[in-house]
């Protein structure tokens, strides 16, 4: 009985151990998720402007490779964004046109490491002529994960161990309440009010009985 | 008194809520310490674009007073970014031009401001972005509503699997120390046969001796005024006799049902899984096709519910041959190989096939878990093992819809199909281990369509089974597993909220069909609720094209819940009857064809609706669903039927018989 009580709570512990650091997983994985949609929702902005140019200078008849302006807009919005690595306008066939990195002209930029966002460049028939991609320094993601752990980490072990422990007490007193109770109802003056309010009631109607016969013995 | 396996379960469940809710406070605080500064940088990047666009257009000679448009670019851009809770322009004199959103809710937002320059440089407006910080919360609250649901259902899981975990022997032990100590906070002085011959027999001896010493005086007393004759002294031992339960044994737990309770829960729950995704899930796959979206999400449902249905008699037949035992297994096995099947079918028409060996599968393991308990128990045990059945069933499709909605909103619908197919196996697994093997039986003694064409001749029966049966379980199965999944779908609805939408009429049946099976008994009015009940349920059908909307919905699930929870015992009750009436070994055959008719209502509900919401929309649909509900009982009302009903059998057996969901 004892083994069992105890196994029983050890599994309800358990599974509350569990769904808590479920719960503190998932909303970390959330966070790191909403953390990271939203800087390269920045970042795909900042391409969205610049490939913007691109196509209306386009639609004027000005082919990619002949936007010249477009390396001084480059390295203008690269220098707004300091996490930004590069921030380039890339043919069709994966070729640096120009770029806010020096150098990076003529470079292929289909190996580079770092984050990526991706803008496409299209003509006036919607066809895509290019793309402006932004690499940015993937350091800006993991300073972020780690600011989200820091944030959530103590508060999660305390409360996964408070909610452990929480569990454990309680299944122990609910067991140790049973226990009382048990032994309580192996003593007919210790029952429950409703035990003994039915056990008088059995001992009233044995009585009446009991009452009705020794009258009518009497008799 | 709420018991040792109740109370940790509550305990836990405030404990998780109260753990969550502090997990959810710390996420918010860390948010608004990394997330909302990006969030920021985001509204500082966006503000700069709308900027520019407006310094080109006045570039172009366009004055910034003259602006056009202004207002839709900002709901525009406000649309496209859910952290932005209010969007304005003010000219250079600080009115405000143009505006999207209201933060005036928000106390002490974070925001930008961002100037707008003519050609020369001179400032000629401001655009401001208010930022939303709750918004990341909210998504947070989300994840956290979920775990929460899945917390709770895996309480549920774990007091149906508690057996395998702490063992039958220790959990007969508790139950035993439990029921006696209920009983007597009732007032009740009932014996009971549990846990003699287990580590609890110290602590109930005592009990059971003071009982039985009781009963033994009120033995003795009885005896003596049937020996004096005296009817008075009678009436009065039997009264307190009724009140206390004084002399009677507590029924007790069919062996049989707790051995097949596990594993006919997990295999349950595989296919509960399924619920809240497989439509949609279906309408992807067909995708390609030339089939229709209605269409191709109620086929494999059709498909499932029509197997399942018209399996039901020649399996029952083929479980006796092979043995209960090893029908479970095959079915298992077959079960777990259609749902593989569905993870991987790359085309639609594979995708039903897997969906009809799942079918054959899940019916030959419920003939033969069905009969493995039938087989094992006689009179009043038989309605109690058949309660415990169908209660591990109804506490699967109670638990299936808000897991499986969030295996596949988090991991997808294949993983989720994976995750029925492993839990198949694993009901495999524990049957294999908790079924007797027992031999098989070549007699094949179940109901036959002979037997089932005499019964359709019972006096009554059709009247019922097509006036209010088939009619229930036609609205049932079309509303629970096509529109509402489907509506709630469009309505933009993650598939773990369709679960939790799911869970209302289990959790309604579970809670009402005992209550509403007693009232109908006590006042002995089963057929008023038959005709009540899908009053009830076809007419809260009816309500929704009132207004469409979730909360319209909602009260179509309840209102479905409650209806088939007045109407479901008293409709098995009635069968009862008839199958009584009928003799000569007769009954099985009405049984076998209220089964047979019920199951092709599940059918024929998602196979009408999948018409019909292509037809008419979901709201039309499910009222017109409605509307063939309530036709059906006023037609089952006029039918003559409404004789005064004889005394009805318990509760239990009526709800014994009740809940499947297919």
């Amino acid at each position: 009985m004892t083994r069992t009580t105890l196994g029983l709570i050890a599994v309800f512990a358990l599974i509350a151990a569990a769904c808590v650091t479920f719960g503190a997983y998932f909303s970390y994985v959330t966070l790191l998720n909403a953390h990271k949609g939203i800087i390269e929702a920045r970042f795909g902005i900042a391409a969205r402007r610049v490939a913007d140019v691109a196509e209306q200078a386009a639609s004027f008849g000005i082919a990619l490779p002949a936007q010249q302006a477009l390396t001084d807009i480059l390295a203008r919005e690269a220098r707004i964004e300091p996490a930004l690595l590069s921030m380039d306008l890339v043919d069709e066939h994966g070729t640096v046109l120009f770029s806010s990195a020096p150098g990076r002209a003529g470079g292929h930029a289909a190996a580079d490491g770092g984050g990526r966002v991706v803008a496409q460049v299209r003509d006036d028939l919607g066809r895509s002529i290019g793309s402006v991609v932004v690499r940015y320094d993937p350091h800006i993601l993991a300073a972020g994960a780690a600011a989200l752990f820091d944030g959530l980490k103590t508060v999660s072990l305390a409360t996964l161990g408070g909610a452990f422990v929480a569990t454990v007490l309680i299944g122990l007193l609910l067991a140790a309440a049973l226990r009382r109770a048990v032994r309580r109802a192996a003593e007919p003056a210790m029952w429950p009010a409703a035990a003994k309010s039915a056990l008088a009631s059995v001992a009233a109607a044995h009585q009446r009985a009991g009452a009705s016969w020794s009258l009518r013995g009497r008799k | 008194m709420i018991g040792l396996r109740g109370g940790i379960s509550f305990a836990i469940a405030i404990i998780l809520c109260a753990a969550l809710a502090v997990i959810g406070w710390a996420a918010e605080r860390a948010a608004r310490h990394t997330i909302v500064p990006e969030i920021t940088a985001k509204a500082n990047s966006v503000g700069r674009s709308a900027a520019a666009l407006m310094e080109r257009a006045q570039t172009l000679g366009i004055p910034f007073e003259r602006l056009a448009g202004v207002t839709d670019y900002l709901e525009d851009l406000r649309a496209a970014n859910a952290e932005f809770a209010q969007l304005s322009l003010f000219d250079a004199g600080g009115a405000e031009t143009a505006r999207a959103g209201d933060a005036s809710g928000f106390e002490d937002p974070p925001m930008v401001r961002i100037p707008v320059t003519d050609r020369d440089g001179r400032r000629t407006g401001e655009l401001l972005i208010v930022v939303d910080p709750t918004v990341v919360s909210a998504q947070v609250g989300g994840v956290l509503l979920d775990v929460a649901f899945i917390g709770i259902v895996s309480l549920l899981v774990a007091l149906e699997l508690v057996a395998l975990v702490v063992g039958t022997r220790g959990l007969e032990a508790l139950i035993a120390v439990e029921q006696r100590l209920r009983a007597l906070a009732r007032g009740r002085f009932v014996l009971h046969d549990t846990g003699k011959g287990t580590s609890a027999r110290g602590l109930i001896q005592p009990i059971d001796l003071h009982m039985e010493e009781l009963g033994d005086v009120h033995a003795r007393a009885r005896a003596e005024a049937e020996r004096r004759g005296d009817e008075d002294a009678l009436v009065w031992l039997e009264e307190v006799e009724e009140r206390t339960g004084l002399g009677r044994i507590h029924a007790v737990e069919s062996q049989a049902a707790v051995a097949v309770r596990p594993s006919l829960f997990l295999f349950m729950l595989a296919e509960e899984l399924t619920r809240p995704f497989l439509p949609h899930f279906a309408q992807s796959i067909a995708s390609s096709t030339e089939i229709s979206p209605g269409l191709a999400a109620s086929l494999p449902i059709v498909a499932f519910m029509a197997v399942v249905a018209l399996g039901q008699v020649p399996f029952a037949g083929v479980s006796e041959r092979l043995g209960r035992r090893s029908g479970f297994l095959i079915g298992a096995l077959l079960a777990a190989a259609g749902y593989a099947l569905s993870a991987v079918s790359p085309t639609y028409s594979l995708f039903i096939a897997a969906r009809v060996a799942t079918a054959i599968g899940y019916a030959l393991v419920f003939v033969s878990a069905q009969g493995h308990v039938v087989d094992h128990s006689a009179g009043a045990a038989r309605a109690a093992a058949l309660a415990v059945f169908v209660r591990a069933i109804m506490v699967a499709s109670l638990c299936g819809p808000p897991i499986g909605g969030v295996i596949a909103d988090r991991l997808g619908a294949e993983a989720a199909f994976a995750t029925s197919c492993g839990l198949a196996l694993v009901a495999l697994l524990v049957a294999a281990f908790t079924l007797p093997r027992g031999r098989p039986d070549e007699r094949t003694g179940g109901v036959g369509w002979s037997q089932l064409k005499q019964a359709a001749r019972a006096p009554g029966l059709m009247a019922l089974l097509f006036g209010c049966a088939f009619p229930a379980k036609f609205l049932f199965a079309a509303l629970c597993f096509l529109l509402v999944p489907l509506e709630l779908q469009r309505q933009g609805y993650s598939s773990a909220a369709i679960g939790r939408f799911q869970m209302i009429y289990p959790l309604i049946m579970v809670l009402a069909v005992p209550f509403f099976a007693a009232l109908a008994d006590r006042f002995q009015v089963r057929h008023g609720f038959v005709v009540a009940g899908a009053l009830v349920a076809g007419i809260g059908a009816m309500l929704v094209p009132l207004q469409p909307s979730i909360a319209l919905i909602v009260v179509a699930l309840v209102t479905l819940g409650y209806g088939q929870a007045m109407s479901i015992a008293s409709q098995s009750a009635l069968v009862a009857d008839t199958a009584s009436a009928m003799g000569g070994g007769r009954g099985a055959g009405v049984l076998g064809l209220f089964r047979l008719v019920e199951r092709s209502g599940n059918a024929a509900g998602p196979a009408s609706a999948g018409f019909l919401m292509a037809a008419l929309g979901f709201a039309p649909a499910t009222a017109f669903l409605g509307a063939v509900v309530v036709a059906g009982a006023v037609l089952f009302a006029l039918s003559g039927r409404g004789k005064p009903a004889v005394q009805s059998g318990r509760a239990s057996s009526a709800a014994a018989s009740e809940g499947t969901s297919a």
